[in-house]
């Protein structure tokens, strides 16, 4: 891929990282469940979740999460991410497309320091979450 | 701040309330990276010389209670407003964390709707030598309903 970065030196301001979307099938979450957890009816079942008073299946929170983490190593497959803080705004839906973008809004060339902004949208180009990620490049 | 917020904060923050083991199996976050759509092999393979939990893979270590026993009840509807995580040092396959729980934080916003509560439980985990390695925060908010 070649908007991946190695080091720090290469991270520009307000630069995007390549965005994706991430796997919200009812395969996936159900794969997710069986091995990590999280496997309850109001995620694998989108009837079940529809009389819980869902619209439809949710993706997890953590793996939502985990869409956040994976968006930055895509991106830098050196970077140690020391710390991602996410905000759940609204369900993300199985069964829905949904769109990853993030923006670098700080760096520090001296420790290697990045901050990045990402969010993870619908169709509708609405925010279901949002999260803020520091992670460490090699500054070499 | 309001004062029943200032009491729980009081009695609740800081205090440990739960403690709770876990056997990491690389197989388990393995499959959490790729279905998370990590590529990388150091997370993806056990085969890897490098191969470890992605950070985030903590989220999903949930303790034995999520709030103390003594907590009091607010009453409203909770919901999962966010996770965070602090990564300190590499997860290990086989390896076994301790997860120690206490309440972070506690406080409020008011909106249209009312008053949210904000509770923040982190779970710090420790590996067999006692290093600290990550700090995992789940963030609950509860919509307080109206008195009647």
């Amino acid at each position: 891929m070649s908007d991946q970065v190695n080091t720090i030196s290469d991270v520009e301001f307000g630069c995007e990282l390549p965005s994706f979307n991430p796997d919200t099938s009812l395969d996936n979450v159900k794969y997710f469940g069986e091995f990590v957890g999280w496997g309850g009816p109001r995620f694998t079942d989108h009837e079940a979740a529809r009389k819980e008073g869902f619209p439809g299946a949710l993706v997890p929170g953590v793996m939502s999460q985990g869409f956040l983490g994976a968006m930055v190593h895509r991106w830098a497959p050196a970077a140690d991410i020391i710390a991602i803080d996410t905000v759940f705004r609204a369900p993300v839906l199985v069964d829905q497309t949904h769109h990853i973008t993030g923006v670098v809004t700080d760096i520090d060339q001296e420790t290697g320091s990045v901050e990045i902004d990402i969010t993870v949208s619908n169709e509708e180009e609405e925010t279901r979450v949002f999260g803020t990620a520091t992670a460490k490049l090699p500054t070499s | 701040m309001d004062e029943d917020i200032e009491a729980m904060r009081d009695q609740f923050l800081n205090r440990e309330f739960d403690e709770v083991k876990f056997e990491i199996n690389g197989e388990s976050f393995a499959a959490y990276a790729k279905a998370c759509g990590e590529t990388h092999p150091r997370f993806t393979d056990p085969s890897h010389e490098d191969f470890q939990a992605p950070p985030t893979f903590v989220s999903t270590l949930v303790g034995g209670r999520n709030l103390p026993g003594n907590f009091p009840r607010p009453k409203g509807v909770g919901m999962d407003a966010g996770k965070a995580v602090e990564w300190m040092a590499p997860i290990r396959s086989g390896v076994t964390l301790t997860g120690k729980s206490h309440m972070h934080d506690i406080y409020t916003k008011t909106g249209r709707s009312g008053r949210m509560i904000f509770l923040v439980r982190r779970t710090e985990l420790y590996d067999e030598d006692n290093v600290h390695v990550a700090n995992a925060d789940t963030r609950t908010v509860i919509r307080e309903k109206p008195s009647e």
